[in-house]
C-alpha cells in the first residue's frame, strides 16, 4: 500500500491512487489528489461534479451510470474530461473518494 | 521480460476461495494440478503433444506481432507449459529431458507464466491458421487456471471475482443502485420515445431471462436501451436478475471454480425465475463459457440458451427499423467469430440498421483481437495492450472513414476507445450492435407496440 500525505496526514491509497478508506475522504484530500491528477484549479464545476457522486455514493455504495452524471450535473461527457483529464471513472471519481470502478470499462 | 501486471495479495485472493501457495509448495502442486487437467482435460494433452513447430500461427498472432516478444509466439508460449509436461509426463522427457525439449519448473517458470499467459488474449486465432489444429488459447487458460491454484491471480480479476461474489457481477452493482438506474433509464426511453417502456427486474414467471453486461449499467447504456426497445416492441415477457447481472464470467479466464460459480447462478436465477429462455447480452467470452460449459459446470438445465443477436436476427422481421444514415463497421469479437458462432446474425441485423455496412479485412473467423480480450483491461497493462491492439487499429484505419464501430461485446467497448485513441482516431464512435437495433426502432410503427 502507499499513502499520500495530505498536511501532514498519510491517508492510504491503492495501487491505481484511490482513497483506501472512503470514510476518510474530505476536501482537503481533494485539492491534493487534484494536484496529482492534473486538475490545476478546483472550480465550481468540479465539486458540483464531486459532490454529486459522493452523494450518489453514499446512498448507493456505488458510482452512478456515466449517463446519470452527466444528467443529473448539466455537463457532456466532453465537458467531464475538460474537468477530470483521466476522465469521470479513474478522475472525478477518484477525486470524489470513491473506489475504482472495475468490471469491463 | 517481467510483467508490469499486478497479483492480488495472499489475504484478497484467500477472501475469493483460492489458497495461495508458500514457495516450496509450488512446484509440487503445480505438477499435481497439471496432472489432474491432464486427466480431466483431454484435449489439453493433444494441444500439448501436437506442435510440430511448423511455424504458420505465429504470424497471424497480433500477440507476437504487436509486441515483437519472441516468446508472444503462440508455439513458443504453448512451449513454456509443454516442456515442463514433457519433463514429467512424457517418457522421452523424462528420460532424454532436454533434448526432446523437456525442461524442470525453475525460478524462471512461473514468471514466465505469468507475463505469456496474460499476454494471450485467448483469442484462438492461432488455431485457425495451424495445420493440426493446435488451439494455444486452451493450453493458456489452462496455464491461467493452474496459476490461480497457486494463488496467483491478477489484482482486477480478483476484484471482479469478489464482486460477483457479493453482487453478482463485475462492477458490484448492489440491488437498490440498479432500481435507481433502471429507473432513470426508463425515464430516458420514456423522454425519448413518448412510451413506457421497461427494464423489469426479478420479474418471477417472465418467459426470458436477459443477462446484460454489468457494463451496460455503467458506461454502455445504449445497449441495454437498445434491448428494452426491441423487448417492448415484440411485446416480450422478459426480465433482467439483480443476482446475476452479468453476463461475462471471467472465471472462464483464470479459474475454472469461479467459473462454474458463476455459470450456476445463471442456473439459479433461471430456476427461480421459472425462465424458459436464458439470453445473453453483448460479451464475448460470456457466451463462450455459456454455449460451451453450461452443461458441465451446472448440469443439464431445463431452459434453452441463446445470444441476444441471434434471437434480435430471428426476430428482425417483426421489428420496424429505419436504417441510420451511417456508415458503420462490424468488429466480429474473437469470442463470437471462433468460439460463438455469431458471424452473420449482427451482419444481418447491422444491414437491417444501418445504410452502409462496411467490412474490416480480415473478418469473420479471421478477426483480429481488440488487445483486450480475456480480460486483459487492467490498467497497469495499458501499454501492452496498446500493442496488442495494434493489429485492430491497423485493420479500422483501412477501413477509411467510418461513423460507427459497432463491437459487441463489453470487454472491446473498453478496449477500443483507447487503442482508437492512441492510433490516432480519437473521435471514432464505438458501442454495440443492440445499440445501433434501439436507434434505428421506430417504435411507434414497431409489432407488439403499445
Ligand atoms: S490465442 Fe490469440 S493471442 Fe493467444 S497465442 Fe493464439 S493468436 Fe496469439
Ligand atoms: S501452426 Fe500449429 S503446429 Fe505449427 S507451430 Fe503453430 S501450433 Fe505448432
Amino acid at each position: 500500500m502507499s499513502y499520500v500525505d495530505v498536511n501532514g496526514k498519510q491517508i492510504e491509497v491503492d495501487e491505481d491512487g484511490f482513497i483506501c478508506d472512503p470514510d476518510l475522504w474530505n476536501e482537503e484530500i481533494v485539492r491534493c489528489f487534484a494536484r496529482l491528477e492534473g486538475v490545476d484549479e478546483l472550480t465550481d464545476d468540479h465539486w458540483k461534479v464531486i459532490h454529486y457522486l459522493r452523494g450518489y455514493y453514499r446512498q448507493f455504495g456505488i458510482a452512478p451510470m456515466i449517463r446519470k452524471l452527466c444528467k443529473e450535473t448539466g455537463f457532456n461527457l466532453q465537458r467531464i474530461y475538460e474537468l477530470f483529464p483521466s476522465g469521470p471513472a479513474k478522475g472525478a471519481c477518484k477525486l470524489a473518494g470513491l473506489p475504482k470502478p472495475t468490471g469491463c470499462v | 521480460m517481467k510483467s508490469p501486471m499486478r497479483l492480488a495479495k495472499a489475504e484478497d485472493v484467500r477472501a475469493i476461495g483460492l489458497a495461495p501457495a508458500a514457495e516450496e509448495e509450488r512446484k509440487p502442486r503445480l505438477l499435481a494440478k497439471l496432472k489432474e487437467l491432464r486427466g480431466s482435460m483431454r484435449s489439453l494433452a493433444v494441444m500439448l503433444d501436437t506442435c510440430v513447430k511448423c511455424g504458420n500461427c505465429v504470424r497471424q498472432c497480433h500477440s507476437y506481432l504487436g509486441t515483437g516478444d519472441p516468446l508472444n509466439a503462440p508455439p513458443a508460449r504453448a512451449d513454456l507449459m509443454r516442456k515442463l509436461y514433457r519433463r514429467h509426463f512424457t517418457l522421452a522427457g523424462r528420460l532424454l529431458g532436454r533434448i526432446t525439449g523437456a525442461e524442470d519448473f525453475d525460478a524462471q517458470t512461473l514468471d514466465a507464466w505469468l507475463t505469456y499467459f496474460y499476454q494471450c488474449n485467448e483469442c484462438r486465432r492461432c488455431a485457425v491458421f495451424c495445420p493440426l489444429g493446435v488451439d494455444t488459447a486452451e493450453v493458456t487458460i489452462a496455464g491461467r487456471h493452474l496459476l490461480s491454484e497457486l494463488g496467483m491471480v491478477p489484482r482486477f480479476m480478483q476484484q471482479v471475482a469478489l464482486n460477483l461474489q457479493k453482487t453478482g457481477n463485475n462492477m458490484g452493482i448492489p440491488k437498490p443502485a440498479l432500481l435507481d438506474s433502471v429507473e432513470f433509464l426508463q425515464c430516458e426511453m420514456l423522454e425519448e420515445t413518448g412510451l413506457a417502456v421497461k427494464i423489469p427486474v426479478d420479474q418471477a414467471g417472465s418467459e426470458i431471462l436477459y443477462i446484460p453486461s454489468s457494463a451496460d449499467f455503467f458506461t454502455n447504456v445504449d445497449t441495454i436501451i437498445g434491448v428494452a426497445k426491441m423487448f417492448h416492441a415484440l411485446g416480450a415477457s422478459w426480465t433482467i436478475s439483480s443476482a446475476v447481472l452479468e453476463a461475462a464470467n471471467f472465471g472462464l479466464l483464470f479459474n475454472d471454480s469461479a467459473m462454474r460459480a458463476h455459470n450456476r447462478r445463471m442456473r439459479q436465477a433461471a430456476e427461480e425465475l421459472g425462465a424458459e429462455l436464458v439470453l445473453q447480452g453483448e460479451c464475448g467470452h460470456g457466451w463462450r463459457a455459456a454455449r460451451l460449459c453450461t452443461e458441465a459446470a451446472s448440469g443439464p438445465v431445463r431452459f434453452r440458451l441463446m445470444h441476444v443477436l441471434d434471437y434480435t436476427a430471428r426476430n428482425l422481421g417483426r421489428l420496424a427499423l429505419r436504417r441510420l444514415s451511417m456508415r458503420v463497421a462490424l468488429h466480429d469479437p474473437c469470442n463470437y467469430a471462433r468460439a460463438g458462432d455469431l458471424i452473420d446474425e449482427p451482419r444481418r441485423i447491422l444491414r437491417a440498421c444501418v445504410e452502409e455496412l462496411v467490412e474490416l479485412a480480415p473478418n469473420r473467423e479471421e478477426t483480429f483481437c481488440c488487445g483486450g480480450g480475456s480480460g486483459i483491461l487492467m490498467d497497469e497493462m495499458m501499454e501492452i495492450r496498446l500493442k496488442l491492439g495494434k493489429k485492430k487499429a491497423e485493420q479500422i484505419q483501412a477501413a477509411g472513414r467510418i461513423d460507427y464501430l459497432a463491437a459487441g461485446c463489453s470487454i472491446c467497448k473498453a478496449q477500443l476507445p483507447h487503442v482508437a485513441a492512441h492510433y490516432g482516431m480519437p473521435d471514432l464512435a464505438i458501442g454495440g450492435v443492440m445499440d445501433l437495433v434501439g436507434k434505428a426502432m421506430d417504435m411507434n410503427r414497431s409489432t407488439g407496440g403499445v
